[in-house]
């Protein structure tokens, strides 16, 4: 076996070594022991295998005079010693291994087989490839969120585990002329996805498959044929805003912004909206809201968080008659529905409304809000807004009313508005001038904040103790409403 | 600093202190050699993982093939004058990069899902040409003669690794990062000697 050039630090301190051309010193596969002259090679080398097949290997001894025989040798798979019943001497110089029913191998790199000295030196090595052809590729999915770009998701076969390293190759062709192409950005959205970033035409179908290939053989999977413009999809809408709307306590407002990346194409997105209380895995979809940018649940349980969701499809870009691809959900958006002072219906907690609440006390209700429309009313146009605005003045005239009902009159309270850190945040600050049993009441309205939640009422320590503050909840946090609320204080006599 | 056989005593050689920037480069290359040598630690433990068993085993002792060009620092190798030890290590950190090069090339091969070795496989090829060039601006700057040309590319020695059974490949390969944490550990010894202030 040659031997290697001394390397530097052998040579003379006087001068540095020369350059050489050969850096790696390759010796036929027989790697030398650390002592001795011995050297062996395996057959075979590097092999691949089936997953329950067996092999048949040798390790033959070389050297001039062999100073180690096939007596003295002994085997190990992965740094295991393999039992002796398994070898065999063939001759004086080389011993025999028969291994059956092997199993997948136990990293990419091969199953090491090593052939050892009786002194446990190992003089040669051969590395096992024991696993499965690859199967068929399948569920193929792509999708375009620009129209420029194409990525492509699948599931490999057999469930992935084929004991070897596999190759996957997503192909793609245009349908009636052009040469195969290869997806070169591989690992985009997981193991088993590619990444077309350019150069798609649209209106024409490609053909677009997988190939998976390792040692053992090769599979291709089905073709699937798309449109770039028919896989169309967005990123989710931004900006969700959940917000109550006034006082009502059995409905949220959502609200959001259609996806900027399609602004400039001709689509019509349409939007789904899920919902689900705070301590529940059970998401209610709200289907066909199409292309409105907001939506107000109802039938909702008062006093509850809600976590809300939207998703966007667009669909009709250039006239493609295909619904396009759905986003993926936006980020949950919580708020919660003001709490509500009454019992509800059956005297416990709200059911959210699926149906529509029994006819007698709606009807009721209806007729009551004709009466004020009647009174109060601008314009002949009935809309939601005036119904809510009509059912906020309700809630809070029952809740004074009820204040009222005691003996004694309680003074006039002083209220001031001021501005607090933030942006257009305003706190409303309120000067008592009368003792207890009068009690402070701070009241607020938004169009989209709705009413405080807490404190309703509060008691002043001393005549003139200022007190007061107004907080609104936004999701599960107190926040300073916008300064154009209004806001105010009432001292009110509660019995 | 401690006088020893083959350091630079500053009070006999008036050009290192009379050279601040020369102590600054000293510092900092011994420096850069410190972290180097950590980080062939970690090469060496990413290396043997991802080769499976026997590899990385305790007792594990596979053939100590030479590699052509560059062998382990001598025994003898502490005792040769300053100048002279830091011209060997300019050397093999010379020699070091394109066998690092096999190496990650043949660990494509073999390993194709293991990026975080191939990475640092090639950012060692990088580190060892950095701290080369380091070293002879050190030994330029000292007036000390640099080594010779540099080797050419391995060109040939990565057909021959190629054609390599895997076992000695692997076995092979981890020579190289071996060497290569042997030379960075080395050269982060002989300039720590010329460190004032830094022990022996």
């Amino acid at each position: 076996m040659p031997a290697g050039r001394p390397g530097p630090a052998a040579q003379s301190a006087r001068r540095p070594p020369p350059p050489l051309p050969l850096l790696l010193l390759c010796v036929l596969g027989a790697p030398r022991a650390g002592s001795g002259a011995d050297t062996a090679v395996i057959s075979p080398q590097d092999p691949t295998l089936l997953i329950g097949s067996s092999l048949q290997a040798t390790c033959s001894v070389h050297g001039d005079p062999p100073g180690a025989t096939a007596e003295g040798l002994y085997w190990t798979l992965n740094g295991r010693r393999l039992p002796r019943e398994l070898s065999r001497v063939l001759n004086a110089s080389t011993l025999a291994l028969a291994l059956a029913n092997l199993n997948g191998s136990r990293q990419q790199s091969g199953d090491n087989l090593v052939c050892h000295a009786r002194d446990g030196s190992i003089l040669a090595g051969s590395c096992l490839y024991v696993g499965l052809p690859p199967e068929k590729p399948f569920n193929i999915s792509c999708w375009s969120k620009n129209m420029k770009d194409l990525t492509c998701r699948w599931t490999p076969g057999a469930q992935g585990e084929t004991f070897l390293h596999t190759n996957y190759s997503l192909k793609y062709k245009l349908r009636w002329y052009g040469q195969d192409n290869t997806c070169e950005e591989y690992h985009t959205v997981g193991p088993h996805s590619c990444h077309i970033p350019k150069d798609l035409a649209l209106f024409t179908p490609y053909e677009i498959w997988v190939e998976a290939t390792n040692r053992l053989g090769s599979a291709r999977s089905d073709v699937l044929t798309l449109d770039i413009l028919d896989v169309v999809t967005t990123d989710p809408p931004p900006d969700v805003h959940v917000s109550r709307v006034g006082g009502l306590e059995d409905q949220l407002s959502v609200r959001w912004v259609s996806p900027p990346a399609l602004k400039d194409f001709l689509f019509q997105a349409k939007y789904q909206i899920r919902y689900r209380v705070e301590d529940s895995v059970d998401w209610k979809v709200v289907d066909d809201v199409s292309n409105q940018t907001s939506c107000r649940l109802a039938g909702l349980k008062p006093g509850t968080v809600y976590f809300v969701q939207v998703r966007c499809n667009p669909f009709g870009i250039y006239g493609s008659k295909k619904a396009g691809i759905w986003s993926e959900w936006s980020h949950p958006t919580a708020a919660s529905t003001p709490r509500s002072e009454r019992p509800g219906p059956g005297g416990g907690a709200c059911e959210p409304r699926g149906g529509e609440p029994s006819s007698g006390p709606v009807r009721r209700e209806l007729k009551q809000f004709l009466g004020w429309l009647k009174k109060h009313a601008y314009c002949s146009n009935l809309s939601f807004r005036l119904y809510d605005q009509w059912r906020a003045w309700m809630q809070k005239s029952h809740k004074t009313r009820n204040q009222h009902r005691t003996s004694g009159s309680c003074p006039r309270a002083d209220a001031a508005r001021r501005e607090v850190t933030g942006p257009r945040s305003c706190q409303i600050s309120c000067r008592s001038w009368g003792h207890p049993p009068c009690l402070m009441e701070t009241w607020g309205l938004h169009p989209d904040w709705g009413s405080p939640l807490y404190p309703h009422l509060r008691a002043p320590k001393h005549p003139q103790q200022q007190l007061g503050w107004v907080p609104w909840f936004r999701g599960p946090r107190q926040l300073w409403p916008p300064c154009e609320a209004t806001l105010g204080c009432t001292l009110v006599m509660v019995g | 600093m401690s006088r020893r056989e083959g350091s630079l005593d500053p009070q006999t050689d008036s050009s290192i202190s009379s050279l601040p920037h020369l102590e600054a480069k000293i510092h900092q290359t011994h420096s850069l050699a410190r972290l180097l040598t950590k980080y062939a630690e970690q090469l060496l433990q990413e290396y043997v993982q991802h080769q499976g068993d026997p590899f990385g085993l305790p007792g594990f002792s596979p053939p100590r093939l030479p590699v052509a060009g560059l062998s382990a620092p001598a025994p003898g190798h502490a005792g040769l004058p300053a100048p002279e030890r830091l011209r060997l290590d300019a050397a093999a950190l010379a020699a070091l990069p394109p066998l690092l090069d096999v190496v990650r090339r043949r660990q494509a091969e073999l390993n194709p899902r293991a990026p975080r070795l191939l990475r640092r496989l090639e950012d060692a090829a990088r580190q060892a040409r950095a701290l080369g060039a380091a070293v002879e601006a050190v030994l330029a700057a000292l007036g000390a003669e640099t080594r010779g040309p540099r080797p050419e590319p391995a060109a040939a020695a990565a057909a021959a690794a190629a054609a390599a059974g895997v076992f000695l490949a692997k076995v092979l390969g981890l020579r190289v990062c071996g060497l290569y944490r042997d030379w960075v550990s080395r050269t982060e010894a002989d300039l720590g000697q010329l460190v004032p202030g830094c022990p022996a």
